[in-house]
């Protein structure tokens, strides 16, 4: 992959890279690129994806509401930035 | 716009289902409560947690799959769509990609040429965001919302005006309305409408596609392709290029600007859920789909046209909202005349209860009672005007027309002996004025009927009246 | 309940049993280093006093959600991250009275083989501090091998239960995709992880996925547990390639077929004609769900946050950035680029292809036999750092057990034999939901060649 690729790769997955990570990311990649290319010699023509690990069908939760089993505080509390009940981010546009 | 173009418009309308809890957890859903007090591991996306479909939400969404005339699908998954925002706290939307419950649908709508049918792509749940609110140079997240059960309906680029995008988008507030799917209201945020439009020179296909985004009412949405329709053809007229981007209405200024070009896209990498199995519809989940049907709102207006001699107007004001359209079926079953209960619901009682700032729902005036009030006008109880001064007494007193106008001695007088005691006595006292009559003045007639009224306190049945009169007068 | 947990009944309502615990686990982790976090009380108020396992300790992979206890993965990106709620598996156990003792270490969110990838602490193998204890579910294994617990939870995406029990010489119990719940396991690979026990005995590991296993209304994939019993009577091995294993793992791997055959099952050579693509495929599907599954560690609502940003997106990368280590970044850009599109077809959309060809060989496969006895690992323990199999090598490895995690068959790591000094295990293979059909065949083979113990391992104060 080259490093064109890698970086907009690495900002569609919000990842950040400086120059060394880059080179080194960039090696990893590829060895295992070339490896994954190791499924195209098996014809998968007349094979359909398994998207699904087991399931049995039509698994739906009724609609009713839940009692709260964790308080929202004890979550808000685990925020790095926290204003009022509000969960804070920086926004300097 | 000059004739030249044609003009290609497609709609991405979300709405929020009418469910008790979120799409994928039990949290309550419900607007207006404190910030991020609806929330539970599973809607902020703690690490480890594992969505629950809503079943609600998933019957509704077929519901309104089935409303648009979709193929329903038999094996309906969800997927991951990719893309990080600060309010979606999964950083990936659980939608539908694939397989949707409902593909290839359309649906009708009326606009003053006629009938015109717009065709639906496709019909999908997901989950909503949460809200991020801008304060200076921080912004403040709230995640009651994340996880609403949402149904995104895709159209066809079918639309060829912005006047036709409002009128559907009308249509189609009144449609989820009507199936009690969602409450429509684009103001406060349960339903919202991205629109993509293009133009071309006539006969040339579709052109460059521009999405508009950030348009909170029907109104708004016509304003913004008003906008791009004639900012597109400048661009053309001036052999410019135009750019496939998306754009945001500023309502402020009343343009659009642009948010993002393609380049910037998001590649939204979707995947099937893994955490969710396929829903496969047996039967009794189509039945039950089928069993829920109601009439709709375009059905039901030009039936209510057919059988009531509606006027489109008539019909298109009646059926507009479901209450009204249920109350003056009721009140026609009641024995109502059609076309006086359209007259009196689109005056007098809209006047009230915009006066009173009430619903119809609301206000004391129920089917039956609005009925009798027209009853007791065709029976010459009482004349139009005393009614007018009736239903002011029904709205303060909550009472029946009836009884007010028992208690209020309101009825007509119509009694031919008291009526030939009235005229005797105005015409005693008014001698000059009968002669004048009788001489041929016959403007004095109405100074006679004045006094009449007078005397008999504004009650007197109006037609024995004139009749008694013009006999005693000769 | 078995003799094993009759013994460690009520250890930590006993204030004398309970401090010679202490002493013997804070004997062995200044060696191993198994625990991430320990606390033989805390755990006391969620666990039913009047339950079958009451007072006996247990401890759980920290990327299994204990309420009160620390979720750290083994990231910096969570490292101070309380749990707010616990998993379904852990509740399970509590209610039966079993105690949580502590957070084990792992790989970084469970990606790795050897558990160095964990970003806050090196475990050391029991048998040879010089070397890992496996991974991800390193942690687990070390500290049940050392007798520190009589069973840990794991988890098992592509054989991070079953090969650190192999290098720690237990048993490690990979069920059927969801049989167990996967509620409050820090998702890694959906559609192919499972939680997982590791335990000393077969009697152990089977009481506990008996308290575990069964449908969850919290996973909408989890089933309810119908048990696909029939007796074993044919075994198949697997057929290895020449030079495939080190010697030790072979010699270890014939000799227990040879001791299956004393136990009188008929053992007969199999191939999966698909074995060569699994590992491609199986990093493919894990990676691809990873870069979702990872999405949500962002700095915003929990988790690190950098020292400044100026903007959401800066936030947010950044904080990934900082948090996470490189064999994650690796994954997550990997898994990333085969969603891509236009890469899709070719990665993805491919790799699941090859898992439906996977599943067939295995359908076909046990049309012919009751079970399968596989490798785990190509090696024993390794040493610490890439001197022996670099971090590539590593993922190549997982050849033999990530089969299991596409079919979502079950499997169970039993202790074969001691080589050199280090314990190598194999695995014994079945049907979905025959589970049963593992317990049996260990349960014979254990009476025979029961799990060997590190020097040092003593549990005589525990009688």
């Amino acid at each position: 992959m080259d490093t064109k690729e890698l970086y907009h790769t690495a900002s569609l997955a919000r990842l950040e890279l400086d120059e060394k990570e880059a080179e080194k990311l960039s090696r990893e990649v590829s060895q295992m690129l070339e490896y994954f290319n190791h499924m195209l010699e098996l014809d998968v023509s007349n094979l359909e994806p398994t998207t699904h690990a087991l399931m049995k069908n039509n698994r739906l939760r009724r609609d009713v509401v839940a009692e709260q089993t964790v308080d929202p505080d004890e979550m808000l509390e685990n925020a790095p930035d926290l204003e009022d009940r509000f969960v804070l981010i920086p926004n300097v546009l | 716009m000059s004739n030249k173009y044609e003009t290609f418009i497609g709609l991405e309308i979300h709405i929020h289902l009418e469910a008790n809890t979120k799409m994928f957890c039990g949290c309550k859903a419900q607007y207006g409560d404190e910030p991020n007090t609806n929330i539970c591991p599973v809607c902020m996306g703690y690490p480890g947690v594992l969505p629950m479909v809503n079943e609600k939400a998933m019957e509704l969404g077929y519901k309104v799959a089935r409303a648009l005339n979709c193929k329903l699908s038999k094996n309906t998954f969800f997927e991951r769509k990719n893309y990080f925002y600060p309010d979606m706290p999964k950083n990936y939307q659980i939608s539908q990609f694939e397989e949707p419950v409902g593909v290839d649908g359309w649906m009708d709508f009326d606009t003053p040429e006629g009938t015109k049918k717009i065709r639906i792509h496709d019909v999908h749940l997901e989950e909503d965001a949460g809200k991020m609110i801008h304060a200076g140079d921080m912004s403040l997240c709230d995640y009651n919302r994340a996880g609403y059960p949402l149904l995104e309906i895709v159209t066809e680029p079918d639309i060829k005006t912005p006047e036709d995008t409002e009128l559907f988008l009308r249509n189609f507030q009144r449609m989820v309305r009507y199936m009690g799917v969602s409450d429509g209201n684009m103001d406060e945020g349960s339903m919202k409408c991205d629109a993509n439009i293009s133009i071309n020179l006539v006969g040339k296909g579709l052109g460059t596609k521009v999405e508009l985004k950030n348009m909170n009412s029907p109104r708004f949405v016509r304003k913004g392709l008003s906008y791009e329709e004639e900012r597109q053809a400048d661009m053309l007229d001036q052999g410019k290029a135009l750019t496939q981007e998306t754009r945001l209405w500023n309502e402020n200024r009343d343009q659009t600007e642009v948010m993002r070009t393609k380049e910037e896209a998001e590649d939204y990498r979707y995947f099937p859920e893994p955490d969710l199995p396929i829903f496969r519809p047996d039967q009794t989940f189509f039945d039950l789909v089928e069993s829920g049907l109601v009439e709709l709102p375009l059905t039901r207006k030009h039936r209510m046209m057919e059988e009531y001699k509606l006027s489109a107007d008539q019909a298109e004001y009646i059926h507009d909202d479901l209450y009204l359209a249920d109350y003056f079926e009721e009140a026609v079953k009641l024995g109502g005349d059609s076309v006086q209960l359209f007259a009196w619901l689109s005056s007098d009682v809209k006047k009230l209860l915009n006066r009173e700032n009430l619903s119809l729902q609301d206000s004391p005036l129920t089917a039956s009672w609005l009925t009798e009030l027209l009853e007791l006008i065709s029976s010459e109880a009482i004349s139009g005007k005393i009614a007018k001064k009736v239903l002011d007494f029904v709205f303060s007193d909550k009472k029946s027309p009836k009884t007010i106008v028992e208690e209020k001695g309101m009825s007509q007088v119509s009694d031919p002996a008291v009526l030939t005691a009235a005229v005797d006595k105005v015409m005693a006292a008014n001698p000059d004025v009968v002669e004048a009559i009788k001489g041929g003045d016959n403007k004095q007639r109405g100074f006679l009927m004045g006094q009449l009224m007078k005397e008999t306190g504004g009650k007197a049945a109006p037609v024995p009246l004139q009749k008694i009169l013009a006999e005693k007068l000769g | 309940m078995n003799k094993e947990l009759e013994l460690w009944k009520g250890v930590l309502s006993d204030g004398t049993k309970k401090s010679k615990l202490e002493k013997y686990i804070k004997g062995w982790e200044e060696k191993i280093g198994s625990f991430l976090e320990i606390d033989l009380n805390r755990g006391a108020y969620d666990s039913n006093e009047s339950g079958a396992l009451a007072g006996i300790p247990f401890g759980v992979k920290d990327n299994i959600a204990v309420k009160g206890f620390k979720l750290t993965c083994g990231s910096k990106m969570l490292q101070t991250l309380v749990s707010p709620y616990s998993a379904t598996v852990v509740s399970r156990l509590q209610q039966a009275g079993a105690q949580v003792i502590g957070k084990t270490n792992l790989d970084e969110f469970g990606m790795g083989s050897s558990t160095d990838n964990s970003a806050l602490q090196q475990t050391n193998n029991p048998w040879d501090t010089e070397r890992v204890a496996g991974g991800s579910s390193g942690g687990s294994a070390a500290c049940v091998a050392a007798g520190l617990v009589p069973f840990a939870l794991g988890t098992d995406t592509g054989g991070s239960v079953r090969q650190p029990a192999s290098f720690c010489g237990i048993y490690g119990l990979k069920p059927t995709y969801g049989a167990a719940s996967r509620y409050g396991l820090t998702a890694y690979a959906s559609s192919l992880e499972t939680p997982g026990i590791l335990a000393r005995t077969v009697a152990t590991t089977k009481d506990v996925f008996d308290i575990i296993k069964g449908e969850d209304e919290r996973d909408q994939s989890s089933l309810s547990y119908e048990a696909e019993g029939g007796q074993v009577k044919t075994i198949g091995y697997l057929k290895i390639e020449e030079g495939a294993l080190n010697a030790d793992v072979e010699a270890s791997y014939k000799s227990s077929i040879k001791r299956l055959e004393d136990l009188e099952y008929t053992l007969v050579e199999v191939e999966l004609p698909t074995m060569d693509y699994v590992v491609p495929a199986y990093y493919t599907i894990a990676m691809a769900e990873a870069s979702a599954n990872l999405a949500r560690f962002n700095g915003i609502r929990y988790g690190y946050a950098p020292f400044m940003a100026e903007n959401p997106n800066e936030l947010m990368k950044k904080s990934r950035h900082e948090g996470f280590g490189d064999e994650v970044k690796l994954r997550i850009l990997l898994g990333t680029y085969v969603l891509r599109s236009g890469f899709q077809d070719q990665f993805y959309v491919r790799s699941q292809k090859i898992r439906t060809a996977i599943r067939n060989d295995f359908e076909k496969l046990f049309t012919k036999v009751d079970s399968l006895v596989m490798p785990i690992f190509p090696t024993a323990a390794f040493h610490h750092g890439s001197s022996d199999l670099d971090s590539f090598q590593q993922k190549v490895a997982d050849k033999y057990t990530c089969v299991a995690n596409l079919a979502g068959l079950p499997a169970l790591t039993i202790p074969s034999s001691v080589e050199n000094g280090l314990p190598v295990g194999v695995q014994l293979m079945a049907p979905y939901f025959g589970e049963d059909r593992l317990f049996e065949i260990a349960v014979k083979a254990e009476e025979k060649y029961p799990a060997p113990q590190p020097e040092d391992f003593d549990l005589e104060w525990l009688s």
